[in-house]
Formats: C-alpha cells, structure tokens, sequence
C-alpha cells in the first residue's frame, strides 16, 4: 500500500469512521429490545387476566368441569406466552451477536499479521463503496459489490427499501452500517413519507445523526487531495510534470481536488525526475547549467562518455558541469 | 483498540444476560406447564367422578393461581432489568465513537453537487476496472448512464484476462503478452519473462520424472537469460538431479513453494501497470487511504482550534493547517519550502539557488537585500542577487 497506516494511526481513524458501523446493529438491538418487553408484558398480562378469572370462580364454589375449562384457558395462554417469549429472545439475541461479530471485524484491524491488516484496510475500502453506492440509488451495483468482496448484505432490506424511491430524501438521511464478514446491513428506510412496510430495516432515521457514510467517500478524497501534496505540479497546462502514480494527477480526480485546499508541508522533499527516488544526503541533489536538479546517483546511471542529456529539455551538458545545490 | 474494547465489553454482558434469561425463561415456564398440567389431570379424574372441588384442591388451585402470576410477573420485570445493560452499549459506543465528522470540509468548495457526484462515480469507476471488478463496473455503467470509452477499458480487460489465468495457474496467456512486450520490458529492467519461464519448468519437474525430456527440452527457453539470470538457471538445472528422488525431499524443496505464484501475480502486475504509465493501486483507493490517515489529525486539530478559540488559523481554503505524514511512498512531485519563509515555492515564487550552493525562495531573496548587495543566510557570503538563478525541481 502507497499510504503508510500505522496501528495507532488506524485507530485513531477507527474513532471518526466507524460509529455507523456499531451504532446501526445497537439501534436494531434498542428496538428488539422494546419489542420483546411489550410482547412479554401483554402476553403476561393475558396470563394474568385468565389466572384472575380462575380465583375469581375459585372463591364462588365452582362446578369442576367449568375449572378445567378455565385451566385450560391458562394453559393455552402460557403456552402463548413461552413460545412469544422464546421467540423475541431469539430476536434480541441475533441482533446482540451481530453487534459482537461488527466489533470483532473491527479489531481485525490491529492483527499482527499484515496480511491481514491490508485486507481489512481493502475491506474498509468497499464498506464504504457499497454505502456510497447505495446512497446514490445504485442498488444493483452495491449488492454486486457486496457480494464480490464478501460483504453480506440483507436483500430484504434492500428491496424494502427500494419500495420507496421517492421517499429517499436526500443524501444526507438514513444511514447504511456496512461490515465485512457475516454481518448483515440494515438499510435505514428514509424519514420521509411512505410507509416503511417492514418493522425491521427501518429504525427511526432521526436517531441516528445525519453523518452518513456517504458523507464520508466524498470527504475522504477531499482531505486526500490536501495531504497528497496537491499542488501547482499537478495542474500545469502541458500536464508534463504528470506523475502516474500520483493520484492528483490522475484525470478524474484532478478534476475533483482542484477547488481543495494545498496540503501544508513546513520541509522540502525532494523526488529526482530521473529515477522517482528521494534526494538526500546519498543521493545529492545537481542542478545543470539550465537550472533543472536531479539527483547524483541519476545522472551517474545516466552519464555517457562524461555527457548527460537534460531528460526534459534535451540539452547536452558535460557531467562535470552539475553543481551541487543545497537544501536545509 | 480500547474503543472496540469497551464496547465489546457491554455487548458480551448483554450477550450473557439474554442467555441466563432465556434459559431461565424457559425454564421456569416448562414447569408452570408441567405443574398446571398435573393439576388439571387432577381436576378432570375429580371430574368423571363427578365429585366437587374438596378444600385442599381448592387451596391448592389458589396457590397454583398465586405461583402463576409470580412466576410471569417477574419474567416481565427481569426482562426489564436487561434494558440498563442494553443503553449502556449505546452509551459505550457514543462515548468511544465520533459520531460527526463535518466541520473538517466544507462544502461550499465546490460550485454544483452533481458535477462533483459525476466526477466521482467516474473516478470510482476507473477504480473498479482497475480492480478487475469488470461485472460490478458494468453495473455501475448500466444504474448511471454513465460511460467510459473503450480505449481506457481495453487494457484492463487485457490484463484482468491473464491475472484470472494465472490466479488459475495458466502461464500461457502472461507468456504471449511478456513475448509481445518484450522490449519494453527489458528497458524496464524488469525480469518476468524469465520468471514466467522458471515456473513453468519447475510445474514441469514437479510433474516427476516422466516429465523430465519435457523440463530438459523446455529449458532452452533460459538461453536468452543466460547472462542475467545465470545462478537461478543453475540452481534449476541441478534440481532435475532430484527428480527421480522427488524434489519434496531434496534441498530444492523450495522451488516447489507456493508463494511463487502469487509473486508471479504482482510482478505482472506491477510491470504491466509501468508498461501502461498507470500507477499499481487506484488512485482512488490511495486518496481514501490518505483521506483516512488525515481525518483523524484534522478534526483533532479542529477540536484544538476551538478550545483554544483561534479559529482565524484554519481558512479552509488556501492550506491545510498542519502536515499530514504519509509515508515515502507518497512523495510524488518534489516539495520545495523555502527554510526562511517557511512556505512552499511556486511559479510564482520559485526556489533560487545563490552562488554558495543554498536554495531559498526568490521572495526570500528579495528580502534579503541589503544596499543592493546579498548576504547568504547560511554561510555569510556576500554575492549579487543577479546571479542567483532559478532552479526547477
């Protein structure tokens, strides 16, 4: 990888990033949660108004066929009762595991192994595709994405969402957690109007703070453009001063960081135009008779017969013409 | 990794707490049944015999009823007891997770949203054919009526072609494309015609000792690496004296290593992309890495810009207010800052070097005139300002 991350720096990045990630399965976890109260209080509370009609019948001296049908009244509505009980259990308990399997795809980021590390780093990439992409409406695309790079997602809350394409709203409502691994994705259906048909994807947008993910790929490749050492070189008329690795250099985001602010770089480095490599104190900066600089190790590898040629303007100087220039 | 931590903490006792209370759940209302049931088998026997309900059946109804709703009462209130656990992940992940990260950019940077939308799907685009994700960009060209002309797509098919056949362990299609190239390739100094070669003839030896008039006759294709590559050849040629042995068991072992493919992979990659002055990773994906690293340090920064409430220092517009390091790796262009005014040269103010051999910025130099005459800021040399000349990097 170009960019060097080290552990605490992706940590620190794991802070800004990744609160969507856990805050999208805790709010699914909130919701089961009050769903499995208000199951287990009303049927409790069926249970309770049977037992209550038994005492009642109790105290008056009963027929014995009319208790047993009362019985079985109790039976029947704690069977009810057990089998609702079980079931938001379930539910609960699914969405806490996915709360943990989220968080354990997070620590992953710290493995020892450095494999490891730049899948997840690569991993991280697509999460954060397959949220943009579907912000944008492009859900064909985002569960193709998904799949590819095995990020799971959860079709039926796609499609729910789907079902209210004029309701979207704008890009900045509704929140798409996404992990790797197993993990599912609960698209957040919009505020807007529109009855969101199924209980689950949509929990209350205005929950969640509007920092959409989404947000987060167009802010990326703003700061990018900034630390890249975005500067007057990649944007010279002629383009010749075009580095292909350099990603400001590159069409389309040569485009997109123009307006971006320069990235701040308070000391010289110096990169000879020869060979791409650093010039320092082993490799001197020499600048020829027409003010161009390369480094010393460049001109050697390009030296022939005591001669170098200027790479950019093709004049012919002799070797021993290059003074050595120094930086503080 | 403390963050995950906590977090993972609260979720784990929420975890155990939903299993007790299941379990308990369960439990406790198995035996409401079963109780119920027995007394009711009780009543319906007093039934056929026609007898009414005796005192004791009658107490013991009433106690049954008493237990019954205890027992579901508490089951309601215990659940509700699970809830503190519960808000106190939310809380967790509130207190160890940003949840906002505005403020860092502003948007009025650029002039129309859909144009800046537009420009990025192409720009993520570009990054999916240069993955190889050639069906999911398909996609993404079909749901966004967007296009990218074939002569940008054309060499990615190409390669994704021969990396799918050598992830597949088939050399024939990177063989054709290093034979095609090869003049290129060698000016590249870059060895993957010969590598391509080695692994298909060590395939061969690991195919055993009939394959070994295959492997000797395959081996004049090393004649044109003779000279650069001349102690792997050797290594090679001797291992066919382990063939009949296997070459499992003999000191050669490790030309049978796997990770040869997957380095075949990258050097294909890495040279092809040289060969097409395209860079190896996306630049989208080295401006999300940096985005990533720079996030971070900025909103840090901002937070200390409005404690300390100097919010003047951070414009948003010319420059960002602190350094971001990204590694060597990410030194593409050379960065000239004058030392005196600690400011990056441009055009405008390019880097000049005086006759001692030090560089600084010509507007430095303007300063620095004194009666018509220049002192060199590092070693006292006293010069004209006339003969500083302008350096390019």
């Amino acid at each position: 990888m170009a960019v060097q991350e080290s552990a605490a720096q992706l940590s620190m990045t794991l802070k800004v990033q990744e609160y969507p990630t856990l805050k999208v399965p805790y709010e699914t976890l909130n919701k089961r949660f009050r769903a499995a109260q208000k199951n287990i209080d009303r049927e409790t509370s069926h249970v309770t108004m049977v037992v209550a009609e038994l005492e009642k019948t109790l105290s008056s001296c009963p027929a014995v066929d009319s208790v047993v049908s009362l019985l079985d009244g109790v039976v029947e509505k704690l069977s009810v009762l057990k089998r609702k009980a079980v079931e938001s259990i379930q539910a609960e308990d699914e969405s806490a595991k996915l709360c943990k399997r989220r968080i354990e795809h997070l620590k992953e980021h710290s493995s020892g192994q450095p494999a490891a590390a730049s899948v997840w780093k690569r991993k991280r990439m697509d999460r954060m595709m397959v949220e943009h992409l579907l912000r944008c409406g492009y859900y064909n695309t985002a569960v193709k994405l998904a799949r590819q790079s095995g990020v799971e997602t959860r079709e039926k809350a796609l499609q729910s969402g789907r079902r209210e394409p004029a309701g979207r709203g704008p890009p900045g409502h509704g929140h798409a957690g996404v992990p790797a691994g197993h993990a599912h994705l609960p698209l957040q259906g919009p505020a807007g109007p529109g009855p969101v048909a199924d209980a689950d994807p949509a929990v209350p947008v205005r929950q969640l703070p509007a920092a959409p993910a989404g947000e987060q790929l167009r802010v990326h490749p703003h700061p990018a453009g900034r630390p890249l050492g975005h500067k007057d070189t990649c944007y010279k008329e002629d383009g010749s001063s075009r580095s292909p690795d350099c990603p400001v250099c590159s069409r389309s985001l040569n485009k997109l960081a123009q307006p971006l602010p320069m990235a701040h770089c308070a000391n010289s480095r110096l990169v000879c135009k020869i060979s791409g490599d650093v010039m320092n104190e082993n490799n001197p900066p020499m600048m020829l008779p027409n003010g161009y600089v390369y480094g010393y190790n460049s001109l050697l590898s390009i030296r022939q017969d005591d001669k170098v040629v200027c790479p950019r303007t093709k004049e012919v100087f002799h070797f021993s013409q290059a003074e050595k220039v120094y930086i503080m | 990794m403390e963050q995950c931590a906590s977090v993972e903490r609260e979720v784990d006792k929420v975890l155990q707490k939903f299993l007790t209370y299941g379990q308990h759940c369960e439990q406790s209302l198995e035996e409401l049944l079963h109780y119920v049931g027995q007394l009711r088998a009780e009543l319906a026997s007093a039934a056929l015999q026609g007898t009414s309900l005796s005192a004791t059946l009658s107490l013991v109804m009433s106690q049954c009823c008493r237990k019954i709703k205890d027992t579901v009462q508490k089951l309601a209130s215990d659940h509700k007891d699970i809830h503190s656990s519960v808000s106190r992940v939310g809380k967790a992940i509130d207190r160890n997770f940003d949840s906002e990260i505005c403020g860092v950019v502003s948007d009025a940077v650029w002039d129309s949203r859909e144009k800046q939308q537009q420009i990025l799907q192409m720009a993520i685009l570009e990054h999916l054919y240069q993955q190889g994700m050639l069906s999911v960009a398909e996609e993404l060209c079909q749901e966004s009526t967007l296009n990218v002309d074939l002569d940008f797509k054309q060499p990615f098919l190409e390669l994704n072609r021969i990396l799918e056949a050598l992830h597949e362990q088939d050399l024939g299609p990177a063989l054709e494309w290093a034979v095609s190239h090869r003049q290129r390739l060698l000016e590249l100094n870059s060895s993957l015609e010969f590598k391509l070669h080695r692994l298909h003839f060590i395939r061969l030896l690991a195919g055993g000792p009939e394959k070994q008039l295959e492997a000797l006759s395959y081996a004049r294709h090393f004649q044109p690496f003779a000279r650069l590559h001349q102690r792997e050849i050797q290594v090679m040629m001797g291992s066919l004296v382990y063939l009949r042995l296997g070459l499992e068991k003999s000191p050669y072992c490790h030309l049978l290593d796997n990770s040869h493919w997957a380095e075949i992979c990258e050097t294909f990659t890495r040279d092809a992309c040289s060969l097409l002055g395209l860079s190896v990773e996306s630049p989208l994906s080295v401006s999300f890495a940096s985005g990533c690293v720079a996030l971070p340090v900025l909103m840090n920064i901002k937070a200390v810009i409005e404690q300390r409430q100097c919010t003047g220092v951070w414009s948003h517009k010319d420059e960002l207010p602190i350094e971001i390091e990204l590694g060597m790796k990410c030194w593409y262009h050379s960065v000239f800052a004058c030392p005196i005014l600690r400011q990056q040269t441009s055009d405008s103010n390019p880097p000049i070097k005086l006759i001692c051999g030090h560089v600084i910025s010509r507007d430095a130099l303007n300063k620095l005139i004194n009666g018509g005459k220049l002192k060199c800021p590092y070693c006292p040399m006293e010069q004209n300002p006339a003969d500083g000349k302008r350096i390019i990097f």
